[in-house]
C-alpha cells in the first residue's frame, strides 16, 4: 500500500509546474543573484572600485596621494578642476569628491589646526565605505609625513611601505584544516537553501487542502486505513524533494555560479552532516507545512499565511541579510526562526568546517520544532471528524 | 437487516440535527433517502461511515457493532460523496490504483478489480487522461469506480448525478441499479430529484429537521398515489384506481343509483414530490 501512497504523491509533485519553479527555479535564482551581488561584502578588493574626484590644485603632493589612492584595491582617483558637485555625483558618476587643499602637507607639519579634508558623496553610499576612504587618506597622507621625517632623520625605516602587507588574517577552521576563503557563495547557497526548502508548503497545502475541500480526505478516512501511512506518505515524497533541492542547489553554487562570474562554492565539511542538516531542516519543512495546510480552508489561505511566514522566517533568520551585517539585537531574534537553525547549521558545516557537536543544538531544535508541528496537524486532522 | 438505526441523535451546538431517529434497511435494497437541504442526510450518511461520531443512540450494520467493529464495518462499505473525491492531476488508473492500495488490494487482484471498476463505469476511454480534463458525468463516473474498488456490501451515494447531463445521469442510475442486481448490494441513495429516488429505490424515508417523517416501500407509497377518495355525507370511500379506472366509474354510477350526494372527490397527487413537499411543508430552505 505504501508504494502507491507515495507514487501517487510523487505524481502530483511531478505535475504541479508552478511548485516545481518555486522550489528549484526561484532558489537557483536567488543563488545566482545574491552570489554576484554580495561579492564585495566577502572580497579583499572591489571588483568595480569607487570612482573618486579630488579636487584640489596640482603638485607634487597632490599627484602622490592620487597615485596612492589608486594603488589600493577599492578606489579609482582622479585629480578633477572645480565643478558642480551634484553634476560630479548624478552624471559624472563619482562615488566621492575629496576637496583638499594643495597645500595640505605643509599645514600638517606647520601643526595648522584648522586644516580640513572635505568628502562629498550621495545618500546610497555605505558609512563602510566613507570609513575605508578615510583610513586609506589619513594613512596615505601620515605615511608621507613619517617618510619625510625618517629621511631626514636619516633613519632606515623602509619596512613602513610595507606595513599594510603585514597587517594580515587568518581563518581559524574548527577541523584544524586550512580550507579555502569564505565567498559569497558559501553563504547564498545555504541561505536560499533553507529558504527554498521551507517553500515545500506550496505544493503540501495545494495537496492537502484540495484533499480536504474535494472530500478526498473524507473518503481515505472512510477507508479501513490509518492515518498514520497516509501522513507519512506524505512526508517522505517531500522529503525527497528536499533532498533533491539540496543536490542541485550545490551543483549550481560549484558549477553555474562560477560560469556567470562569481566564485566556486567550495564545502569545509562533511557530506553526511549536510545530510544531517539537511534531513532536520526539511523534517521541520515538512510539518510545518502540515500543520499551515490543517489551519487552513482554502490553498489561497495556506499560500498567504504559509508565504507570508517563510519571509517572515526568512528575514529573521539572516536569509535574505546576512546575519554578521545585521546590529546585535537582531542577531540576537534571529536565535528564535527555525530558519537561522537550518542557516546557521549549514554554515557550520559549509564555512567553518564545523562537525557534529557544533551542530548539534540546531538539528535538536529544528527536530523539536517538526515533532510540535506534525503533532499540531495531527491533533487538528482527527480533530476535523468531529 | 443491513442497518439497524435506534435513537440516534447528532447536536450541534446544541442544536439537534438527527434528532431520536430510528431506521431499518433491509438487506440488497436500494433505499432512497429524500430530504431538503439541512434535513440531516449527510449528517446520517457521515456518521453511518464513521466520518462524524454520534452524541448518542445504537448502530448495527450487516450485524457488526457500529463502535466496536468500525473496521469490519469500513470493510464493507463504501462511501460515495458529492464532490469529486479523488486526484484531479491523476489519471483513473492511478486514481484506482491509488485507492486500491488502501483497500488493501495488490498485484494481480488490484489490477483485476480496477478493470472491473473500469468496465462497470465504461470508462475505458478515459483510463489514462487525467481526471481534471474530463467532463462532469465522467467524472461522476470515476467517483463511483473509485466506490466499487473494495467490492462493497453496502454504498453510501450522497447526490451522485448533481450537476450532469441527462444522458450520464441515466447512465449512473442503470449502473447503480446494475451494481444492486448483480451483486445484491445494499444502496443508500440521498437526493433531491424524486423521480431518481422513484426509479431507482425499493424503499424511501423522507427526512427532515432530523426526523424521519416517513418510510414505506415504494409499491406502497405509489399505492397511496393511486387512491381516489370520494367523501359522501357520512363516510368517505377510497379507490384504488392503480388497474384501472373501470372500479371508479362503476362505484360513481352505483352511488348515482342509489341517489347518494357527493361532498366531493379528491384525485391522488402525480408523483412523490407532492409527498415530499407535503410532508416537509413548501417553504424555502437554507
Amino acid at each position: 500500500m505504501f508504494k502507491y501512497i507515495l507514487k501517487k504523491e510523487l505524481l502530483l509533485i511531478s505535475r504541479d509546474i508552478h511548485a516545481l519553479m518555486v522550489l528549484f527555479i526561484m532558489p537557483a535564482v536567488f543563488i545566482l543573484i545574491m552570489s554576484l551581488a554580495l561579492k564585495n561584502t566577502y572580497s579583499d578588493n572591489f571588483e568595480t572600485k569607487l570612482k573618486v574626484a579630488v579636487i584640489s590644485n596640482e603638485n607634487i603632493d597632490i599627484t602622490n596621494l592620487i597615485s596612492d589612492l589608486n594603488k589600493s584595491a577599492y578606489f579609482s582617483a582622479k585629480l578633477i578642476s572645480k565643478d558642480s558637485y551634484k553634476s560630479l555625483i548624478y552624471e559624472k558618476n563619482y562615488d566621492f569628491i575629496v576637496e583638499i587643499d594643495k597645500d595640505f602637507k605643509n599645514r600638517i607639519n606647520k601643526n595648522d589646526k584648522t586644516f580640513e579634508i572635505n568628502s562629498f558623496s550621495s545618500a546610497n553610499i555605505s558609512k563602510e565605505h566613507f570609513s575605508i576612504l578615510k583610513n586609506t587618506i589619513v594613512e596615505i597622507i601620515s605615511k608621507t609625513i613619517m617618510k619625510d621625517y625618517f629621511i631626514k632623520s636619516k633613519i632606515d625605516a623602509k619596512v613602513l611601505s610595507v606595513l599594510n602587507e603585514k597587517v594580515t588574517n587568518t581563518y581559524i577552521y574548527k577541523d584544524d584544516i586550512q580550507k579555502a576563503k569564505p565567498s559569497s557563495v558559501q553563504q547564498s547557497v545555504p541561505a536560499w537553501l533553507v529558504f527554498s526548502m521551507f517553500f515545500i508548503l506550496i505544493p503540501i497545502s495545494n495537496t492537502f487542502i484540495n484533499e480536504k475541500n474535494f472530500g478526498t480526505i473524507a473518503r481515505i478516512r472512510s477507508i479501513n486505513v490509518s492515518l498514520f501511512p497516509i501522513l507519512l506518505g506524505k512526508i517522505i515524497p517531500y522529503f525527497i524533494v528536499n533532498q533533491i533541492q539540496v543536490i542541485i542547489m550545490i551543483l549550481i553554487g560549484i558549477y553555474i555560479v562560477p560560469l556567470c562570474g562569481g566564485d566556486s562554492l567550495i564545502i569545509n565539511g562533511n557530506y553526511l552532516l549536510i545530510f544531517l542538516m539537511s534531513s532536520a531542516i526539511s523534517m521541520a519543512a515538512i510539518c510545518f507545512a502540515l500543520f499551515i495546510a490543517n489551519i487552513s480552508k482554502t490553498t489561497e489561505e495556506a499560500t498567504s499565511i504559509g508565504g507570508v511566514t517563510n519571509i517572515i522566517l526568512a528575514a529573521l533568520g539572516g536569509i535574505m541579510v546576512p546575519k554578521f551585517v545585521m546590529p546585535q539585537f537582531m542577531q540576537d531574534i534571529t536565535l528564535y526562526s527555525p530558519m537561522s537553525w537550518g542557516l546557521e547549521g549549514l554554515l557550520e558545516i559549509f564555512v567553518r568546517g564545523g562537525n557534529f557537536t557544533d551542530i548539534k543544538f540546531y538539528l535538536l531544535y529544528l527536530l523539536l520544532f517538526a515533532t510540535i508541528s506534525l503533532l499540531l496537524a495531527f491533533i487538528l486532522l482527527k480533530k476535523g471528524k468531529n | 437487516m443491513s442497518i439497524i438505526i435506534k435513537d440516534l441523535s447528532k447536536f450541534y451546538n446544541k442544536t439537534p440535527v438527527l434528532d431520536n431517529l430510528s431506521l431499518k434497511i433491509k438487506t440488497g435494497s436500494v433505499f432512497g433517502l429524500l430530504g431538503p437541504n439541512g434535513a440531516g442526510k449527510t449528517t446520517l450518511v457521515s456518521i453511518l461511515n464513521h466520518l462524524i461520531s454520534k452524541d448518542s443512540g445504537s448502530i448495527e450494520i450487516y450485524g457488526y457493532d457500529f463502535e466496536n467493529q468500525k473496521n469490519e464495518i469500513k470493510k464493507i462499505s463504501s462511501y460515495i460523496p458529492q464532490t469529486y473525491a479523488f486526484y484531479p492531476n491523476l489519471t483513473s488508473y492511478e486514481n484506482l490504483e491509488f485507492f486500491g492500495a488502501l483497500y488493501g488490494l495488490k498485484g494481480k487482484n488490484l489490477e483485476k478489480q480496477i478493470s472491473y471498476c473500469i468496465q462497470s463505469t465504461a470508462l475505458e476511454k478515459f483510463m489514462n487522461k487525467r481526471a481534471f480534463t474530463y467532463s462532469g458525468g465522467v467524472k461522476r463516473r470515476l467517483n463511483i469506480a473509485i466506490g466499487l474498488l473494495n467490492s462493497p456490501k453496502i454504498i453510501y451515494f450522497d447526490e451522485p448525478t448533481v450537476g450532469i447531463d441527462p444522458q450520464s445521469r441515466k447512465y449512473i442510475l442503470d449502473v447503480i441499479k446494475n451494481i444492486n442486481k448483480t451483486h445484491d448490494t445494499t444502496i443508500i441513495y440521498t437526493s433531491h430529484y424524486m423521480e431518481e429516488v422513484e426509479f431507482l429505490c425499493d424503499e424511501i424515508a423522507v427526512l427532515d429537521k432530523g426526523k424521519i417523517l416517513l418510510q414505506d416501500k415504494k409499491d406502497i407509497l405509489m399505492k397511496k398515489k393511486s387512491i381516489i377518495e370520494i367523501e359522501l355525507q357520512n363516510e368517505t370511500l377510497e379507490v384504488d384506481i392503480s388497474n384501472s379506472y373501470d372500479i371508479f366509474i362503476n362505484i360513481i354510477s352505483d352511488l348515482k343509483v342509489k341517489n347518494q350526494t357527493i361532498n366531493s372527490i379528491k384525485f391522488p397527487d402525480k408523483s412523490l414530490e407532492n409527498i415530499f413537499l407535503s410532508l416537509t411543508k413548501e417553504g424555502l430552505r437554507d
